[in-house]
């Protein structure tokens, strides 16, 4: 009885394995050269390209507009050192760390309902929040330009002098302030789906604990909720950063000369200058500042740095 | 309401999130309102009520042209894509070969990179090599910024298949081309969908790469939006916008019916 038993068990533990590990072998070479042309097209028109922008922002373009030696770094240092520039930088980096800053805020109520209401709100919430995200980045920056126009004839100035609040216009349209809430808009959805699935993943019973335990309210949000929600945070804050300093068409749309981003300056570079070594060198500080983000980001995820919920 | 909110702290989470909602739809349905606008400028609030920009919209070359380029342009997409991307996340999840990961990682790269950045970078080098054709290239480019959202969602969806069907099929005698049709298929099919479904919607919306690829002779969507945008003043320009928010809707409603919106936008 007992033999027959273990004899069962150890067929049934180490049969299927065995088997497994034999087809395996013979799959591996196969479905391993699927992923080829995907490799090949992505090596040739993704990575080829970005390490020849990498090099051309080292080079030096002569008159003809031909590219080469010698090597320079002196773009990087036009960018650091001649104020104009520098200064696009620091309203890049400005406009996306108080984006992100206020998406974050934002985002913890609505993902905190968003989890923990019944399924029909749960479901009108996630594509109100969602539904915007497939609309073009255009249409969402020129309902924003309607709303925030300058002069009476602006929504936002309409409703505000109708209501006796202000007497005079305000003029938001063409301002920084106009660019944070424009990229809030775009890069909402980017905060709150991360904080959401992270929420959701944290067991109800530990916040009933501290509740019942007498923490009030946002005590179990502070000690409890927002510690164990940290994956969702670092994720959707990396999001939104990564994405609003890339933008090219929100401050095009919103920001017109008064905040001009690293995106737009590129542009400008490319296509008005043609200095592509210069407008290289901006690219690549660009994907530096995200690179390193996303790093950071990895790091501390990866790294079970942070308490993950189980 | 849930019991879990109560009194202060319900308050402010509800009244925020309320607020946030009035502030995700403002935009699109101020638009959507002034597009019917009986006035010949963009005012709000609206004037009458009137479907000629509409009828504006429909008979202007400019936009029909580039409407049947966007479509074109993103079926074309969907299709490279689908074509590159689906095997990829076969040998992604089923290999197991040295440097999985690495693979993986560099698959999934285009997603964390500023799009602004692959489309410059392209076309420098599609520059260089002499390719001339505007479609051929937006194509390309396309193709390189939603393949990864194709993998991403196959990927998932294969890591769902039961394994054991397959061998069951094998074991009856099936061969492998034929267990991949009927078992292993049906049950990626809507990942599949939702993943070519992506790759529509984001190639139709993109402009950081097609700002770069696109000429004078072909230019998408949104492209010709934002010309409009800054020369056009009239309610056209609403209309046209709301023609785009309206498809999206549709697409929208379609993930949402074939995977859900949560799952297919999970990462």
């Amino acid at each position: 009885m007992t033999t027959s038993e273990d004899a069962v068990a150890v067929l049934g533990a180490q049969a299927p394995p065995a088997a497994r590990r034999g087809s395996r072998w013979r799959l591996a070479l196969p479905v391993g050269l699927l992923a080829v042309p995907m490799l090949a097209f992505l090596a040739y028109f993704f990575f080829y390209p970005a390490i020849q922008l990498l090099l051309s922002s080292i080079q030096t373009q002569d008159s003809r507009g031909i590219i080469g030696r010698p090597f320079t770094l002196a773009h990087y240092a036009r960018l650091i050192n001649v104020e104009l520039y520098a200064r696009v930088l620091w309203t890049t980096l400005r406009i996306s760390i108080i984006t992100s800053v206020l998406a974050t805020v934002l985002a913890y109520p609505v993902a905190l309902v968003m989890v923990k209401s019944r399924p029909m709100i749960t479901r009108i919430i996630t594509l109100i929040v969602i539904a915007p995200l497939i609309v073009s980045v255009v249409v969402r920056g020129y309902g924003w330009q309607l709303i925030l126009q300058n002069g009476p004839k602006g929504m936002l100035n309409w409703i505000l002098m109708t209501l006796h609040v202000v007497d005079a216009p305000l003029s938001v349209l063409y301002t920084e302030a106009a660019v944070v809430i424009g990229s809030l808009h775009v890069f909402f959805p980017m905060m709150v789906l991360p904080l959401a699935s992270a929420l959701g993943k944290i067991d109800p019973n530990l916040e009933d604990a501290a509740r019942m335990l007498g923490a009030p309210w946002w005590r179990v949000f502070l000690r409890v909720t927002l510690p164990l929600s940290m994956p969702g945070f670092v994720a959707g804050f990396t999001l939104v950063f990564s994405l609003t300093a890339g933008s090219f068409v929100i401050p095009a749309i919103l920001g017109g000369a008064s905040a001009v981003m690293l995106g737009n300056l590129i542009e400008q570079q490319i296509f008005v200058v043609y200095d592509w070594p210069f407008g290289a060198a901006i690219a690549l500080v660009l994907v530096g500042l995200v690179l390193a983000v996303n790093g950071v980001s990895m790091w501390l995820l990866e790294g079970r740095r942070l308490r993950r919920p189980e | 309401m849930d019991e879990r909110f109560s009194g202060f702290g319900a308050f402010i989470l509800y009244t925020i999130t309320a607020g946030m909602m009035l502030f995700i739809l403002a935009p699109l349905l101020l638009v959507m309102a002034v597009s019917v606008s009986d006035s010949y400028f963009v005012t709000f609030p609206p004037q009458g009520f009137t479907l000629k920009w509409y009828a504006k919209v429909l008979q202007d070359r400019d936009f029909l042209e580039a409407m049947r380029l966007s479509i074109l342009l993103a079926l074309g997409t969907t299709a490279g894509s689908l074509l590159l991307g689906v095997p990829a996340a076969f040998a992604l999840v089923r290999g197991n070969f040295f440097g999985l990961a690495a693979i993986k990682g560099f698959l999934l790269s285009p997603l964390i990179f500023p799009a602004l950045i692959t489309g410059l970078a392209l076309l420098q080098v599609l520059t260089k090599l002499g390719s001339q054709d505007a479609r051929l290239n937006l194509l390309i480019g396309h193709v390189v910024v939603t393949s990864p959202y194709v993998i991403r969602t196959v990927v998932t969806s294969l890591q769902l298949v039961d394994e054991n069907l397959e061998d069951a099929a094998r074991t009856l005698g099936a061969n492998r081309l034929t267990t991949f049709w009927r078992v292993t298929l049906p049950q990626i099919a809507s990942g599949v969908a939702a993943g070519g479904l992506f790759a529509f919607m984001v190639s139709f919306d993109n402009y950081p790469v097609t700002m770069w690829l696109a000429n004078s002779e072909y230019s998408p969507v949104p492209l010709v939006l934002m010309r409009q945008l800054v020369n056009v003043f009239d309610p056209s320009v609403p209309a046209m916008s709301t023609i785009i928010i309206l498809m999206a809707m549709v697409g929208v409603l379609l993930l949402e019916k074939l995977v859900g919106l949560r799952r297919a936008l999970a990462a």
